[in-house]
């Protein structure tokens, strides 16, 4: 493959993972580092770092569009960044401590349940109207957007606050001690947990994907895996894909959203548990 | 019908036009690689560095080394490129940063104090993660 067709290559296929990381809240590693990998022969370090990347240009692309159109919540994104953060900080104290193949593995059943409770909300297009949550009230965890395909603004309270952050600083502890993305684990959080309309879920993960990543991004920097030939096409095509994913966003349902989501979680779960057996996918 | 508020729209600007601003140096330094090739001569102590740590001899590793590129004549089209990676990386604290003020001059000192401890543990996590 000659240099241009590489770069073209490796746009368009950071298209699609910005699409995909937009609407689905994540940072499309899940697309691109198998692909890198597998298909394009790149070093699995290198191929992380334009990962780590494009998470971030999954962030500032999607999320800028998101915030102006409230479907993103600066202060539900914060207030749970503090978990995720802080956990990470944990998590990598912890690293060499705990047995990371048990954690794996009940990481792995606890993904490979949410997707099961997923699956039975698989049509709700909004959480009913739960009883108000102290914490919710206290720290402003609600929000209105305007929802084109349903031609009103939906209004939404986060419930079950402590589960959320919660579940929240778990996954800022997995991504501490097992350098993984947590998107799925966020979205997650404020859709199961929280019951945040979906489009809000990936929306502010998206938002938090940049911030949390932002810490990680330095150090790969440092180590010298982000490598400009391949970090700077497939920053450009996320970026593009992601300004894209959010104008298909805009017109999709929440239960289309939930349906998108529901086999990356799928997959997740069964990545994780093969993890803990041992298997590592690419 | 309810639009962003103050902060919401000073953050989506803040990534928007960090993002921009990645974006055109990213293509910028992509472009001058494309009409020039490789540099004729590269800073022969980060060659050295990269080669001794088992690393590509295009990759940066810090901004003193991006600044150096970028001082040459012609510059370093990658670095060009790298600074543009390094706003990118940068955009979202920046977001977080400029959160914090502006919930501070709504007196919203709840949320400014939050952002602010955000802000915290992420150089945190930074500097533990780089003495690592």
């Amino acid at each position: 493959m000659s240099p241009l067709a590489f770069v073209a290559a490796l746009f368009a296929t950071s298209l699609v993972a910005g699409v995909a990381g937009a609407v689905l809240g994540l940072g499309g590693g899940i697309l691109l580092i198998p692909v890198l990998t597998l298909f394009y022969g790149v070093d699995l370090r290198y191929a992380m770092g334009a990962s780590i990347v494009s998470v971030i240009a999954t962030s500032s692309g999607a999320a800028a569009a998101y915030l102006r159109s409230s479907l993103s919540n600066v202060r539900i994104g914060l207030f749970l960044a503090l978990a995720t953060v802080s956990g990470a900080l944990v998590g990598a104290g912890l690293a060499g401590i705990v047995p990371v193949r048990a954690l794996q593995l009940l990481l792995g059943g606890a993904l490979g349940y949410s997707a099961f409770a997923t699956l039975r909300q698989l049509r709700v297009e909004l959480p009913e109207s739960t009883e108000a949550d102290p914490l919710a009230l206290r720290f402003g965890l609600e929000g209105t957007y305007y929802d084109a395909p349903l031609d009103r603004e939906v209004k939404y309270r986060a419930t079950r606050v402590r589960r959320g952050f919660a579940a929240m600083f778990g996954a800022g502890v997995l991504s501490g001690l097992l350098g993984i993305g947590s998107g799925a684990f966020k979205v997650l959080a404020m859709d199961y947990f929280m019951r945040l309309p979906m489009k809000v879920s990936t929306a502010t993960s998206n938002f938090m994907i940049g911030v949390t990543s932002a810490a990680t991004a330095g150090v790969y920097f440092a180590r010298g895996d982000i490598h400009p030939l391949l970090a700077t096409p497939v920053a450009v095509g996320v970026l593009a894909g992601a300004a894209l994913g959010t104008r298909l966003m805009a017109r999709l349902r929440n239960t289309t959203v939930r349906k998108a989501f529901l086999p990356v979680l799928a997959y997740l779960a069964g990545a994780m548990i093969l993890r803990g057996l041992g298997i590592v996918l690419p | 019908m309810s639009g962003p508020s103050a902060v919401e729209r000073v953050v989506a600007r803040a990534l928007l036009w960090g993002g921009l601003l990645s974006v055109s140096l990213m293509i910028g330094g992509l472009a001058v690689y494309a009409a020039h090739g490789q540099p004729e001569a590269r800073d022969v102590v980060r060659v050295l560095h990269n080669r001794q740590a088992g690393r590509a001899v295009d990759v940066f590793t810090s901004l003193s080394d991006v600044r150096r590129a970028l001082g040459r004549r012609p510059p370093d089209a990658l670095a060009i490129a790298t600074l543009g990676l390094v706003c990118l990386l940068a955009t979202p604290v920046a977001g977080v940063a400029l959160a914090s003020v502006s919930f501070w001059r709504q007196g919203d000192r709840q949320y400014a104090v939050i952002a602010a401890a955000v802000l915290t543990l992420l150089l945190a996590s930074l500097a533990l993660a780089g003495g690592a």
